[in-house]
């Protein structure tokens, strides 16, 4: 079995850096592929160092890469890392909802053979 | 011990109270339902206290085992578990995914009539805690009450173009 062994310091950190729209959004635009801090601020009306500030946050959460040694830092996307954060808390999340449905959908079944009730 | 942080979730079923006991507490049945999306396997099931109920859950060639102790099994009405993940051996081990998630935590469920439907309430709370779990926990929970529902579906929006 894998163990990803995603530490709680660091799933900490992801819970933060998720919690705030512009972020989430800066993540989804990064889903479209690497940009620079110039092109993730432009459909903000923050400035670009409010948008380095919250690049700063997710890098440091490990949701995503910036290259140090160019000009123009693009930015991109660490996958990895938040397929992990999101599927840990999706299973946390929704663990017991999910298996009530299940068992919703099999007690629906169940009365209809009259010798369960 | 009072102030442990506790995750409560309430659900009425259209069915009478009797019959959902009867599907918690049948394996064959249980199995039908526990586990979201992946087949679980129920290797122990001894409905009573101090009984176990060994557990797993497997997905894909994923393998997720959980061993719980029955605490106390008053028919129809509760049913309070330890629950921990375990090892390969059935021991108590810690969370794969979180190592500070708590090991064991009991799980409550109280089943009442409501009409001629079934309210059940599960509660769950750590037991015998570290700091670092009860913090895990804690943190878990909060995030879960500012409200997760839309962070999630964001994350599946982008996950899914990801894999696109």
């Amino acid at each position: 079995m894998e163990s990803p062994g995603y530490k709680s310091a660091q799933l900490d950190a992801v819970f933060g850096a998720l919690s705030d729209p512009t972020r989430r959004a800066i993540l989804a635009r990064l889903a479209k592929g690497e940009a620079s801090v110039n092109e993730l601020a432009k459909p903000f009306p923050i400035s670009q160092p409010a948008i380095s500030r919250h690049l700063k946050v997710l890098e440091r959460a490990g949701l995503v890469d910036r290259k140090a040694d160019e000009q123009r830092r693009l930015a991109s996307l660490n996958a990895e890392n938040l397929r992990l954060a999101s599927g840990w808390l999706e299973y946390f999340a929704t663990f017991w909802p999910k298996n009530f449905d299940q068992l919703d959908g099999l007690l629906s079944d169940l009365k209809k053979e009259p010798n369960h009730d | 011990m009072t102030d442990l942080p506790e995750y409560v979730i309430d659900r009425v079923f259209d069915a009478p109270r009797k019959l959902v006991w009867k599907a918690w507490t049948t394996p064959d049945l249980l199995a039908r339902w526990y586990g979201p999306g992946v087949d679980t396997i129920i290797h122990k099931f001894e409905l009573k206290p101090g009984g176990l109920w060994l557990n797993e859950m497997k997905w894909g060639d994923k393998s997720d085992l959980s061993r719980m102790e029955f605490v106390a099994v008053e028919p129809e009405t509760q049913l309070v578990w330890l629950h921990s993940s375990a090892d390969a051996n059935w021991n108590v081990a810690p969370n794969q995914m979180m190592p500070d998630w708590p090991r064991t935590l009991r799980i409550t469920v109280d089943f009442r009539d409501m009409g001629d439907k079934a309210g059940v309430r599960l509660s769950k709370v750590p037991v015998d805690a570290s700091e670092a779990e009860i913090a895990c926990f804690v943190q878990a929970m909060s995030n879960l009450d500012k409200g997760w529902g839309s962070g999630f579906a964001m994350l599946a929006d982008i996950l899914a173009e990801l894999q696109a």
